[in-house]
């Protein structure tokens, strides 16, 4: 029996499962009669399609199928459209979207782009048959580079989408900004480039499609982060079906991060031979393929212009974006270096003016979608870099510098310049407490230490304010059985964060019911009528929120039922700590207890079926919430190899209410190791002739290990939980890539800077570093 | 993968003759290469001849100022071996800083030489302590060993069976890590022997090889110094996203440096 209350650290429910090996993720599942599928991918930037000679393909025994993109456009299947929020150009017409078939048709624009699925009896079959697919490619000269795509005459990597413009943007009040920026003592500029880089989690995509004659659906079990909007997408978008003739159920999923969020061409691809062939197909990306396939972020240039005065006070922030999109505008790519990284521009500091203003390119690569963040860790990053480089250039002390200028609570709430509706934090605090935590006063010590083994020591700290985003709706089910037992039904989805342990948690903190009782379900769009999945620090913001208001419509139907048994009047029943109540008298009825009575007829008020407390509720958002925090960060630095250790780390984070502080720190911890990723290691890197992705394995693409990351000490400041929504919570899987970055990166440069080192782009790879070190001697 | 037959040879005279039989027969060590290689369908043999039930391939000696170890001894073995880190600790160091846990107890130094990546630790240690390798049919000097790039000087079907490594005075390992893959970026073995000091350099180049740069500083003082800023010639070593040629050089100086600082 365990009755945890909001704020307790429950251990996570499905670790058991994880931990032994006991998880079902897509490719654990095992339907009889499947044949598998394997994908033929494009290993040019971009080619000519002159013809594709499947025969001999089709004549190794076992294969069953080939599809190449022209078989599909036969079927007449439509391409997956772009659902980006922002979807017109700033003189109102719509953004350029090329079709982006399943399948390439006519010539492949980047390299991993599939060009044929083919299935087979096994999976060695079907890799052979891809050996045996004859594709009559004429390679083509690739762009892979967002700035020289948009310069003119640049080549053309869609035929009718001149100057491989997809979009422009901008918001906030340019002739302002520009007056505010002439008017300042100092303008400050940096040029800032927010790395490309891709995800990576420990399951690939995969999936397996089933195709019913009997009944005309499909069941598609899918490692996906969204199953209701990409059902719909497939359904309506692609295949044309109806959509509720397609089960689409995301199993345990190993990792997200936004790679999981978008419409992928495969399941359709899927879908559509298990239907022709009449038995299902699986299929399972390799790790390979993925960093070919999978989305990657980031990867936007930009240069940005700080307006102060000689009293450090900011007065206006101008920051001109490109962002690169790679081939397609993919599932929502076009947001993320527009809208996305505009909203939380000028992060937790006070400006008169700001502008924001980007364009967003077609380039022969990967496309772009969100990765955790989408467009906050690149704001984050900016602002944080331009604010360190002004108190460098202008002989500020940078944690002076950035004290001066925090929005002070007793502006809130407020509208930003960029229209963000902050409504409750205390910026300052926060920021003190990190600074407090982070021990100023032996750092000089620190320094020496670090001095006398041959490092170089630095220290920066990072304050941040983002914001969530996502699906604005969720449903939550409450289902009572007569044993007892509750089944929880969420349309937010977990990819790894622990919704089978939050969720029920909020529930069972409300109710006073055994957390042990509940059975969480999620990811099956016959288990919620509606779900956002995953995606922009949305779960506890709405998932939560959902399963507190469903909370709220069982304890009204308890009270009704409460009412009835006491023989009272339904205003006079309380319901506290699990109880209904009479105040003053001895009237009283457990939830436990007024569960079964719900169950027995003879108990129940007039009007209530029996089981009559089951709650299926949607909330819905009013307003996104204002996660912010500080990180602080120490590194050292080895001046003969520039390498870089991160040897502290302290973070303090506002994230409303908190309701389990044990995932909480998960969320921190990894995001904050994907934020050090980026700033050290990680780079989706192309060669600019070929068009190849360099770092497309794991003995090349960097990623951050247990050993990189730094020991942690992450508090929060609960003193400012939301209004905008039930729990007061801000969400927080995002935050840590929005803090990272520009903590490591000034920490880098706060220990380089007798050299006179002011910028180095990231990764702040040993190289780059050495190198920088070099130049300044 | 593609199909293969699979072949557990109990002794040194039957993998030999099995290979033989093969029609395209490779013989599988720890598999740390090997099997992804295979899975990645660059390599297909017909026969797979695993070597890990042959006893000629097993055992560390230590005998007259001689480390003979094993062919198939993994690296955890290697490491954890008293004999060894008594004898040459620079060498079970060495060991014990090959890959993860996981290769250290799968990987072999048999495979590893055979193998010759040009960023694995072995070779540098084979160079720098000049050991002699000891095959089915010869013995070969490290000198002739490692010819370039996954090249040695084995010929078909050619199994190595022991390494031996004479005592050195003083040696040690120091590498810099690839930042992905882990393995060595730059790795320099340094070592002092009776007959003259040697230092070996891998990863920065196509193949391991003996930097007489560093051999000459240090052969009039063995001390860090004597190389830390030492100018190594850029011109023949690798270039990469990960490490220019000009950084990889630089690199070799500061390790070198290190290496020396530790030896004993």
């Amino acid at each position: 029996m365990l009755k945890p209350h909001i704020g307790d650290s429950v251990l996570r429910h499905e670790d058991a499962r994880f931990l032994t090996g006991r998880g079902t993720y897509v490719d654990d599942i095992t339907l009889p009669n499947q044949a598998f599928a394997a994908v033929l991918r494009s290993p040019h930037a971009h080619a000519r399609i002159n013809g594709i000679d499947a025969s001999a393909a089709l004549a190794i025994s076992g294969v069953l199928l080939v599809v190449t993109g022209e078989d599909w456009l036969k079927q007449g299947f439509g391409p997956i459209p772009t659902k980006s929020a922002v979807n017109k150009k700033r003189d109102g017409s719509p953004l350029n979207e090329p079709p982006r078939h399943c399948l390439a048709i006519g010539k492949a624009r980047h390299v991993g782009e599939a060009v044929a699925l083919v299935v087979a009896e096994s999976h060695a079959a079907a890799l052979n048959a891809l050996d045996a697919i004859d594709v009559d490619y004429e390679a083509l000269p690739a762009v892979t580079d967002a700035r020289k795509a948009l310069e003119p005459g640049a080549l053309l990597v869609w035929d009718d989408i001149p100057g491989n413009f997809c979009l422009d943007f901008e918001l906030g009040d340019k002739a302002a900004t520009e007056a505010s920026l002439k008017a300042s003592d100092h303008v400050v500029e940096l040029d800032v480039v927010n790395n490309r880089v891709t995800a990576v989690p420990i399951e690939p995509r995969g999936a397996i499609a089933s195709y019913d004659a009997k009944t005309d659906c499909y069941t598609l079990y899918n490692a996906t982060q969204n199953v209701h909007a990409n059902r719909d997408t497939f359904a309506e978008k692609v295949l044309h079906v109806p959509k509720e003739k397609i089960h689409h159920i995301a199993p345990d999923v190993g990792g997200g991060f936004g790679v999981k969020n978008g419409v992928y061409p495969e399941p359709a691809l899927l879908m559509y031979a298990s239907r022709k062939l009449g038995r299902p197909v699986k299929w399972i990306n390799t790790r390979s393929e993925s960093f070919v396939s999978d989305s990657h972020g980031r990867n936007q240039m930009s240069k940005v212009r700080l307006g102060i005065n000689k009293d450090g006070k900011f007065q206006a922030l101008y920051t001109e974006t490109i962002g690169d999109l790679g081939a397609f505008c993919w599932t929502v790519g076009p947001f993320t270096p527009t809208g996305g990284s505009a909203r939380t521009q000028g992060g937790p500091y006070a400006f008169k003016a700001m502008y924001y203003c980007s364009k967003a390119a077609f380039t022969n690569t990967m496309p772009m979608d969100p990765y955790r963040g989408a467009g906050r860790p690149e704001a984050s990053f900016q602002i944080e870099r331009i604010v360190e480089c002004a108190a460098r250039k202008l002989g500020f002390d940078p944690v002076e510098l950035r004290r001066k200028n925090l929005i002070p609570p007793t502006s809130l709430p407020l509208k930003t310049a960029m229209g963000l509706d902050v409504d409750c934090g205390d910026f300052p605090q926060v920021f003190e407490r990190t600074l407090a935590l982070s021990d100023r006063a032996g750092y000089a010590k620190r320094v020496e230490e670090s001095r006398r083994k041959g490092w170089l020591r630095g220290f920066a700290i990072a304050p941040y304010m983002e914001c969530t985003g996502g699906g604005p709706k969720e449903f939550a089910g409450v289902r009572f059985q007569k044993d007892g037992s509750v089944e929880l039904a969420v349309g937010s989805q977990s990819t790894g964060m622990g919704h089978e342990t939050s969720m029920p948690q909020i529930l069972a903190a409300r109710l006073g019911i055994d957390f042990e009782s509940i059975k969480y379900r999620q990811g099956d769009t016959e288990a919620t009528p509606l779900g956002g999945g995953h995606g922009g620090s949305r779960n506890l913001e709405l998932g939560g929120n959902a399963v507190h208001q469903a909370a709220s419509e069982v304890i009204e139907k308890g009270r009704k039922l409460a009412a009835h048994q006491f023989d009272t009047d339904e205003a006079k029943v309380q319901f506290e700590d699990g109880h209904f109540f009479v105040p003053g008298t001895n009237q009283t009825m457990t939830m436990r207890e007024a569960i079964e009575a719900s169950f027995d007829p003879s108990k129940l008020p007039e009007g209530m079926a029996p089981g009559g407390l089951d709650a299926n509720t949607t909330y819905e958002r009013g307003v996104i919430s204002i996660p912010n925090g500080c990180h602080a960060a120490e590194v050292e630095v080895g001046p003969e190899t520039g390498v870089v250790r991160m040897v502290g780390y302290w973070v303090v984070d506002d994230f409303g209410t908190i309701i389990n502080p044990l995932l909480c720190d998960g969320q921190v911890m990894g995001g904050t190791a994907q934020g050090i990723g980026q700033a050290l290691l990680e780079v989706a890197h192309y060669d600019p002739e070929s068009g190849q992705m360099v770092t497309g394995s794991l003995t090349d693409y960097a990623l951050p290990r247990a050993d990189t990351m730094p020991p942690m000490t992450i508090e929060y400041y609960e003193g400012a939980p939301t209004k905008k929504n039930p729990l007061g919570v801000k969400g927080a899987g995002e935050a840590g890539c929005c803090g990272a970055p520009p903590a490591v990166v000034n920490a880098v440069l706060d220990a380089l800077k007798d050299y006179g080192v002011t910028h180095i782009d990231m990764p702040l790879t040993p190289e780059k570093v050495w190198r920088a070190i070099r130049a300044a001697r | 993968m593609h199909d293969f037959n699979y072949l557990r040879p109990k002794s040194l005279a039957d993998a030999v003759a099995a290979f033989k039989n093969a029609g395209d027969g490779r013989y599988l060590a720890g598999g740390q290469t090997m099997i992804p290689v295979m899975k990645q369908r660059l390599a297909s043999p017909s026969d797979v001849i695993d070597l890990s039930q042959v006893p000629e391939l097993k055992g560390i000696a230590v005998n007259g100022g001689i480390v003979a170890i094993g062919a198939m001894t993994s690296h955890a073995e290697v490491a954890a071996s008293k004999d060894v880190q008594a004898a040459i600790p620079a060498l079970a160091d060495l060991a014990s800083g090959i890959g993860d846990p996981h290769v250290r107890n799968r990987g072999t130094i048999g495979g590893s030489i055979a193998n010759n990546d040009p960023a694995a630790d072995y070779p540098a240690a084979v160079v720098g302590l000049n050991a002699t390798v000891v095959t089915d049919r010869r013995r070969i000097a490290a000198a002739d060993f490692f010819t370039g790039m996954f090249g040695t000087a084995l010929e078909e079907g050619e199994l190595v069976t022991r390494v031996e490594f004479p005592t050195p005075e003083a040696a040690a390992y120091e590498k810099f890590l690839h930042p992905a893959s882990r393995f060595a970026l730059v790795g320099v073995f340094v070592a002092r022997t009776k007959s003259g000091v040697r230092a070996a350099v891998t990863g920065a180049g196509p193949c391991v090889f003996r930097e007489t740069v560093l051999e000459q500083a240090l052969t009039r003082t063995f001390a860090a110094n004597a190389v830390k800023n030492i100018d190594i010639d850029a011109s023949n070593l690798n270039s990469d996203i990960h490490g220019s040629a000009e950084y990889r050089a630089h690199l070799v100086g500061v390790l070198a440096a290190r290496a020396v600082a530790k030896a004993r």
